[in-house]
């Protein structure tokens, strides 16, 4: 007897203990996932978008978080690859028990990881992944994968334009990556690049992994195009940029948004000159928002922002945002706060542009041209 | 253009690429031949061959030669410290250990080159990379053009060790009969050391020159040494004469894919004809056969 009354004794002084304990624990953090390749081949613009996202956690917990509540943030690795995307948003999910998941880049991880958020209810929020086939497999209504930035078919529409009304190229040749990224957009291409009046008059496709483009653009040199769009990411964009001026081409060249990047002009030296990229975001955008963005990044890094480390940035800063907005932060609520979001600035795009999402989760903007002039981008106004 | 220029420009492309493949698959199939030792983590001392050159230029301010030079020294002792650090501890146990130690050593050099180097691209940059060479109708840089010279000089060079130095000799002999070569006096040890040397600078040399054309990530080795697996396999396992054509002709017929057929098949066609030399001529071109008495 005396031994349990010595117990409960024991018991009520631990849960006396306890209290206080508890009571600072109302605030414990609000855990967001983070999901994107950090090694192998898109590992480059993985790392750039990481440091967006850290950057927009640091800010908003710096602000006091979210409603009070520290925000803290999972990282996994995902490779690039699907197989290993789709252990990483479970492991998110299952043991980290995160709210909601900022990622990832690759598009075809993105759809495989984005099955099991919707199963678990987890929104998932693009940290780069373009291929509108991702928020295509979304239940209109009910999007568990949302994309701040317009998604291939808009980015390739808006290119096409592009290159056949700025450029005035009217035969085209495309190179695209063998991905659904660089299949989207090239299907979008051959739709829209007729219909403002050019003429597809050839595509190529190569590898993740290729380096070598001397027999491509051989061949596509004896077509005697106008302009080549290249679909694809920017180590390639690189080699083919060089590579075609090594083999006496001058055509100019149009790449995908991935390939927005200081690092690009950089490894392709001069032959960059007269690049053309679709660009989302510059550091000189006229978005006031964006300018904001592009200040603090500076001051904290001392080195310009990109559109991978805007990306990063609006994808954190839009679940924070979005946690801000509930009662109860967990993921179905966050997704309800994503749907009904019309007024959170975002980074990208011209002046103005807000996170409003359709039905299928994608937020559509004007994305624009630039151009590679004495070793800088141009931003072309938007039109 | 008409179509025999085409061909020419697609030609000069394959011998280019193939004369990397060649001093890669060399080393490889050296390692092989000498110390019956399958190699998987050949293609990351390319990659480091790739990153000695953009350091030692880069950092260090050497200029062309020097860089070469001290991508050499340093490859051959990584192939050194590498055979005394993990291919001798387990030689003469069974050999799948030694397949399953350079898968690991291959891993551990691609994420170690990651941690140190990070993941961008990095390239090597010289005058040559971007002197344009114009030979009639066919385009090339004065860096493609100095892979080719190298090869053909690096390649030259061992067959003038192998034939006529005392460890060309010992090289050769254990190549052939391992234990009447130990019981004529062959050090063992040292030919396994010699032969790692050898084999990793040729690689690094490869990785070397190609970081200027191709730049050097993380992972640039892992496709690479699949191809000289395969030009090995082609060639004849231990042969030098065919390593040499195996690794022109995989380089000359991938560019003749890409060029006339399609890039996107271009790396398919490389495994096809391995399973195909496998079926039919499993000792490959020159292949002697392996069976040892």
């Amino acid at each position: 007897m005396k031994r349990i009354m010595f117990c409960r004794w024991l018991v009520s002084l631990l849960a006396a203990a306890a209290v206080p304990f508890a009571s600072a624990q109302t605030a414990d953090p609000v855990k967001v996932g983070v999901m994107l390749p950090l090694t192998g081949p898109a590992a480059l613009a993985g790392t750039s978008i990481l440091e967006g996202i850290r950057f927009a956690a640091d800010e908003a917990n710096a602000k006091g978080g979210v409603n009070g509540r520290q925000v803290q943030l999972f990282i996994e690795d995902d490779e690039g690859s699907s197989t290993k995307g789709v252990t990483a948003v479970r492991k998110l999910i299952e043991s980290d028990k995160v709210v909601a998941i900022s990622g990832t880049y690759v598009s075809a991880v993105a759809l495989a990881a984005s099955k099991v958020s919707k199963e678990h209810k987890v929104p998932m929020v693009s940290a780069g992944s373009t291929a509108s086939s991702v928020t295509s497999a979304n239940s209109a209504g009910d999007p568990w994968f949302f994309r701040a930035f317009p998604g291939t078919d808009e980015q390739a529409e808006q290119s096409a334009r592009d290159i056949v009304k700025k450029l005035n190229a009217k035969k085209v040749v495309i190179i695209r990556e063998n991905s659904i990224y660089g299949s989207s957009l090239t299907d979008q291409m051959k739709r829209m690049v007729p219909s403002f009046g050019g003429e597809i008059v050839g595509v190529e496709s190569y590898n993740p992994d290729e380096r070598d483009f001397y027999s491509v653009l051989t061949r596509i040199r004896a077509r005697g195009p106008d302009a080549i769009y290249v679909a694809g990411l920017m180590d390639a964009g690189v080699q083919i940029i060089r590579q075609s001026r090594e083999v006496g081409m001058k055509t100019q060249i149009v790449g995908s948004g991935s390939m927005m990047s200081d690092k690009l002009i950089e490894l392709a030296g001069p032959a960059s000159e007269g690049f053309a990229v679709s660009s989302m975001f510059e550091p000189s955008t006229p978005n006031r928002f964006g300018q904001a963005f592009a200040r603090a990044f500076r001051g904290k890094f001392k080195k310009e922002p990109d559109v991978y480390s805007a990306l990063g940035y609006d994808s954190m800063h839009l679940i924070i945002e979005a946690a801000r907005r509930t009662k109860k932060v967990d993921g179905s609520a966050i997704q309800a706060a994503l749907k009904s979001m019309n007024n959170v600035p975002l980074t990208q795009g011209p002046e103005g542009t807000v996170a409003k999402f359709d039905a299928q989760g994608s937020v559509s903007f004007k994305v624009g041209l630039a151009i590679v002039r004495h070793g800088k981008r141009e931003w072309l106004p938007f039109d | 253009m008409n179509s025999l220029n085409l061909f020419l420009q697609f030609l000069a492309n394959g011998v280019v690429t193939g004369a990397a493949y060649v001093l890669v698959a060399i080393g490889l199939t050296l390692i092989f031949g000498i110390l019956n030792v399958v190699n998987f983590a050949h293609g990351e001392f390319y990659m480091l061959g790739g990153y000695a050159a953009v350091t030692a230029s880069a950092v260090l301010g050497f200029p062309l030669i020097p860089t070469l030079v001290v991508t050499v020294v340093f490859l051959a002792a990584f192939g050194m410290a590498a055979e005394w650090l993990v291919f001798r501890p387990i030689s003469g146990r069974d050999p799948n250990n030694a397949i399953i130690a350079s898968f690991g050593l291959s891993i551990l050099l691609q994420n170690g080159a990651l941690v140190v180097f990070g993941a961008q691209p990095q390239t090597w940059k010289t005058d040559l990379a971007e002197l344009p060479v114009q030979l009639g109708p066919v385009f090339l840089t004065g860096q493609r053009v100095l892979i080719v010279l190298i090869t053909v000089v690096l390649v030259a060079a061992l067959l003038l060790v192998l034939r006529y130095t005392w460890t060309g000799r010992a090289l050769r002999a254990m190549a052939q009969h391992p234990v009447i070569a130990q019981i004529s006096g062959v050090n063992v040890r040292k030919v396994a050391v010699v032969t790692f040397a050898i084999a990793s600078a040729l690689s690094g040399i490869a990785g070397a020159l190609m970081s200027s054309v191709f730049m050097v990530q993380p992972t640039s080795g892992a496709m690479l040494v699949m191809k000289a697996f395969t030009v090995v396999i082609l060639g004849g396992m231990g042969s030098i004469g065919g390593t040499v054509l195996a690794g022109l002709g995989l380089g000359t017929v991938e560019a003749m894919v890409s060029g006339y057929v399609g890039n996107e098949i271009r790396d398919m066609i490389g495994f096809l004809l391995v399973i195909l030399m496998l079926l039919v001529r499993p000792r490959g071109l020159f292949g002697q056969s392996t069976e040892r008495s």
